[in-house]
């Protein structure tokens, strides 16, 4: 678990670097590799249940599909397929699963050349505080209910 | 009664407004409505609606657990009623209405009878708890869409008496050749060998008897659940109008989702308001009667409903229909595909005829980089604190 502790601090890819270092990058990339989509991958900030993943970029052939890329990274996180887990483009979009990397590319890359996707599982809902029966609060109350281990197998 | 009640009784009138003045239509569970005019059905349609909320005092969660689900329970709450709407479509059809001190069938309170607070109830709060720890939910801990979506699906496995056929479509992605085949797998059955096996029925050209027809023809009835994440601190706006129209399909069971942190099961919009059912209302556990009655009234809501800005909803969703015929399912299948022809609006989801390539055998795809891509890569990236991962195919 410490190696996650680690990553969570770490600030967003676009914060780490600026627009012109990026831009550079993306250049260089591309020249050397013409044929693949470079994707930044980063575990949604606030994200409780899913591993962090040890690569944040990655160049993708363009024509690998939404459904194909999604199965690579579920496989990587070890998830079973009754996990959820979502990538949503520029922190807003899911995308459909049948879409290519070069229609993502098209439609949503950034201005530095990159496209960004942010994966998150859902939220878990509950009182954080029990107001309503104080008793309550000491048997089962918040500490039980921030438990929250990354679910399992 | 006790103090809770009675507080609960004497705010309830207060604490909720009526709905707006308005000519916009109101919308629950695929049934449109007017103000104006239908005020009553409106309010007759969420009061017939099973509202299940925290309860105190039921037998303990697997003998010696909790004995109340206040501050932890409001998605399994939220999980039960969205099911228990499936239920009523399956058993007792979706005009069905509950009316305060008649005297209900046998069939309503064998729906009833199926969410009640016990341990051997189908989908009961103790059932759906302890389910929840294969999920890897210890008991008492919260819940999302998700988890009560997959942890409801291996109960309705026990429960034969409504035989559902549940399908959590994952990804944001509905495969229609997986829920037609889920939906007519005929259930293994101990007469099963007095049918000649399908290669002899295909073999001599005609469908020998009524009784084979018949159960080629079988559809179980189709509880589809898609848990969804629209955002993901708040839910992107371009989802809102496609949202709605879910509510809009005479298949709906409506949405399970909430504020953040609270869960709400959502039954209906009107204007750019959702219409929900709250579970965060304690009310003791009901104790049953002799022959399998006990009071309901306290299983229905009947204040006006709440209403809350859709853009206050929380992103992590699961949507529910209802599809009890293949023709109810190919019809939503219709509506859905019109959906994406909404102006401005994005899709929550995709609809598919088969599972797209690669989906179920990851292996497939060759992950290792190849030995020219690392040698190019490690040229570019000698000075780089951090390497480019290289998919290839």
């Amino acid at each position: 678990m410490q190696p996650q502790q680690k990553s969570q601090t770490i600030r967003p890819f676009k914060q780490r670097k600026s627009l012109a270092t990026r831009k550079e990058e993306v250049a260089g990339i591309r020249a050397k590799f013409p044929s693949k989509i470079p994707v930044i991958v980063e575990r949604y900030q606030k994200e409780k249940y899913l591993p962090p993943l040890d690569k944040t970029k990655f160049l993708v052939p363009q024509e690998l599909t939404m459904t194909q890329f999604l199965t690579i990274i579920r496989s990587r996180m070890v998830l079973t397929a009754t996990e959820a887990f979502y990538l949503l483009v520029n922190n807003k979009s899911l995308a459909s699963m049948s879409v290519t990397m070069a229609e993502i590319y098209r439609d949503y890359k950034d201005e530095d050349g990159f496209v960004y996707m942010t994966y998150a599982s859902q939220e878990m809902f509950g009182c954080p505080l029990l107001m309503v029966n104080p008793e309550l609060q000491q048997s089962f109350g918040p500490g039980s209910c921030k438990h929250l281990q990354p679910t399992s197998g | 009664m006790d103090a809770a009640t009675l507080t609960y009784d004497t705010l309830r009138f207060a604490e909720f407004e009526d709905f707006p003045e308005t000519t916009e239509p109101v919308w629950i569970l695929g049934r449109k409505y007017t103000i104006f005019t239908e005020k009553e059905e409106i309010l007759s349609d969420v009061t017939s609606r099973l509202w299940f909320t925290y309860r105190k005092n039921f037998p303990a969660i697997g003998g010696t657990g909790p004995t109340s689900d206040t501050g932890w329970g409001c998605m399994l709450r939220c999980g039960q009623m969205i099911f228990a709407q499936a239920l009523v479509c399956r058993h007792l059809g979706r005009d069905w209405r509950w009316k305060q001190g008649r005297r209900q069938t046998d069939g309503y309170f064998s729906v009833l009878n199926a969410f009640i607070d016990k341990k051997d109830s189908y989908y009961s709060i103790h059932q759906i708890a302890q389910m929840g720890v294969g999920e890897g939910k210890s008991i008492g801990q919260w819940y999302g869409p998700n988890t009560v979506a997959q942890v409801l699906k291996k109960l309705a496995v026990f429960d034969t008496w409504s035989s559902l056929a549940v399908h959590i479509a994952m990804d944001n992605t509905v495969v229609m050749e997986e829920i037609r085949r889920l939906c007519k797998a005929t259930s293994p059955r101990p007469d099963a060998a007095a049918f000649p096996p399908d290669s002899e029925l295909l073999s001599n050209g005609y469908p020998p008897g009524a009784e084979v027809t018949h159960r080629l023809s079988q559809w179980k009835p189709l509880v589809l659940l898609i848990p969804l994440r629209l955002g993901l601190t708040d839910i992107n706006e371009a989802y809102t109008e496609t949202l709605k129209h879910c509510f809009m399909m005479p298949q709906s069971l409506g949405v399970i989702g909430g504020k953040p942190n609270s869960a709400h099961y959502f039954i209906g919009y009107v204007g750019e308001e959702l219409i929900y059912l709250d579970p965060h209302t304690t009310q003791p556990a009901v104790e049953l009667a002799e022959g399998g009655t006990f009071p309901d009234e306290t299983f229905h809501c009947q204040h006006p409903p709440c209403r809350m800005n859709i853009g206050e909803l929380d992103p992590s969703i699961a949507v529910g229909f209802f599809c009890k015929t293949e023709e109810d399912f190919n019809d939503w299948c219709q509506q859905v595909k019109k959906l994406s022809r909404i102006p401005g609006a994005l899709p929550m989801f995709e609809l598919v005829e088969r599972q797209p390539a690669h989906f179920s055998c990851p292996d497939v795809l060759n992950l290792s980089l190849d030995s020219s891509d690392v040698e190019r890569l490690e040229r570019f990236f000698d000075s780089e604190d951090e390497d480019f991962e290289i998919l290839s195919l």
